[in-house]
């Protein structure tokens, strides 16, 4: 729909404003230890994602450290409920993430928690976990041990909570319930080609090229709710079809032709759920969690 | 043929006008609405904790915390009802009476620094860490109210839904405004011979 394009422009001009204001950007997702300011060794942040890696393993929920240089100006707490909501982590559907937030020279820190943890989670035991485990040994410059021990308390509420048992094909690959466009073009591609030929033999070339061109478009607008993409997408399948049977009625004279050949590799999307940790993109951030510092 | 065409135009023409979209979006504003009343309530609710345990203190500034009480006496003596949300009128007023309540809240909080005693009493500092996470909530809730307006807002009014919304008499919803435009647009005075 053209009005939702219109606020999506919106949006972005908004958040264009926003990074003109200085905000700091939200960083990339590339692991479960996202080290911004380089203050942990490659070993501590390894234990630390191999710690996180096996509770998520063991109940599922994603745990994510993020550690900047600083957050100014915005508040830490603003700042981690944008971080949380532009990753959001946790699994699809639960929604279970937490996101551990560290501003190291501002010397603050906050636990981001997702809404469906804040039950094994409330803000009080955030802030306890924070004074007694995680701030002193910051104090004295220990920021693997403090996390460590931060994260130790974490996974022990998070195991405490009646969570929906992790799926054993592994609870990371939140990759294969993300909407492919690769997967849409090629299916509505073929899909035009075999229904349209179809079609087209039943109600004849014009009518036939007529309604698949609807088709498409009324499935094209339900899929991406865009009335602009279907009508060009209803047009593009209409003209195609109606080339093909041209192209058809000539490669009819010399028999055989086309049969789709060119569909060799297939599917392969190329979805790179391999080695590294993606977002279950399932977490929704309301404002859980508590701040501190050391 | 002619039937096909005109099938298919007519599909086209009413998922285009938008009437699904308003219905969508009115529901998703008012659920978002529901999330601020919700963590309004919330903050509502441990005032009076806070309140018993501040007024534990002696000699603690009475003005202060008298302002807390009548801020949440009126903000909870507000009737909202769905209907506020069509009326900017009442909108006005709840959302005054909540800001209120905000100030009275956080000038208590500051005042409360200079009480060494019930800073280190441990069921003040556990009611101030629940008000904080109060307070964050209902940002992300007026957040999200104020987007899904806006998305219901723009809707109205651009062409060709407007025509729809026209039809239904359907207005724009109220967004939350800064109270203070005023104080925070001017320049921040700042005065070193003061002490």
């Amino acid at each position: 729909m053209f009005v939702r394009w219109l606020t999506a422009l919106l949006f972005s001009l908004y958040a264009v404003a926003g990074g003109a204001q200085g905000f700091v950007q939200v960083p990339a997702l590339t692991g479960r230890v996202v080290d911004a300011s380089a203050v942990l060794s490659s070993e501590q942040r390894q234990a630390l994602e191999g710690k996180l890696a096996a509770l998520e393993t063991s109940s599922g929920s994603q745990v994510v450290i993020l550690m900047v240089p600083s957050t100014l100006p915005e508040d830490i707490a603003s700042f981690g409920n944008r971080v949380g909501n532009t990753w959001r982590i946790g699994r699809k559907g639960v929604g279970d993430g937490l996101l551990l937030i560290v501003a190291t020279s501002d010397r603050k820190l906050r636990f981001e928690v997702a809404k469906s943890l804040e039950g094994a989670i409330p803000d009080l035991a955030a802030k306890q976990i924070i004074d007694e485990a995680i701030s002193p040994r910051f104090k004295q410059g220990d920021y693997a041990g403090g996390l460590d021990a931060g994260v130790d308390q974490i996974a022990a509420r998070i195991k405490g909570e009646a969570l929906p048992v992790p799926s054993q094909s592994g609870a990371s690959s939140g990759g294969s319930e993300t909407f492919d466009w690769q997967n849409l073009i090629v299916f509505v591609f073929f899909g035009v080609f075999m229904v349209g030929s179809v079609v087209r033999r039943i109600l004849g070339n014009k009518l036939g090229s007529v309604v698949t061109g609807g088709a498409v478009g009324v499935l094209v607008n339900m899929v991406t709710g865009s009335v602009l993409i279907a009508l060009f997408a209803a047009f593009v399948a209409m003209v195609f079809v109606l080339i093909s049977s041209v192209g058809s009625a000539f490669r009819g004279l010399g028999g055989g032709g086309f049969t789709g050949s060119g569909s060799g590799g297939g599917w392969s999307s190329g979805s790179d759920s391999g080695v590294g940790f993606s977002s279950g993109g399932g977490g929704d951030f309301g404002g859980g969690g508590a701040s501190g510092d050391w | 043929m002619k039937t096909w065409i005109l099938a298919l135009l007519s599909a086209v023409a009413l998922t285009g006008c938008g009437y699904n979209d308003f219905q969508r979006l009115d529901e998703q504003t008012a659920s978002a609405w529901s999330e601020v009343l919700n963590q309004y309530q919330r903050r509502a609710d441990l005032v009076p904790n806070i309140v018993a345990t501040v007024k534990g203190e002696a000699n603690f500034e009475q003005d202060t915390l008298t302002k807390v009480v009548e801020a949440r006496a009126k903000a909870t003596s507000i009737q909202v009802t769905p209907e506020t949300l069509n009326n900017p009128e009442a909108f006005k007023k709840f959302q005054a009476a909540q800001g209120e309540l905000s100030g009275a809240l956080s000038r208590l909080m500051v005042v409360s620094e200079r009480y060494p005693e019930l800073k280190a009493n441990k069921g003040f500092s556990d009611l101030r860490v629940q008000l904080e996470g109060t307070e964050n909530r209902i940002t992300v809730a007026r957040n999200r109210y104020i987007q899904a307006v806006q998305e219901y807002n723009v809707l109205a009014r651009s062409f060709p839904s407007n025509l729809t919304a026209m039809a239904f008499s359907y207005q724009t919803k109220p967004a939350f405004a800064v109270q203070n435009e005023a104080a925070i647009t001017a320049p921040p005075v700042v005065d070193f011979n003061k002490k």
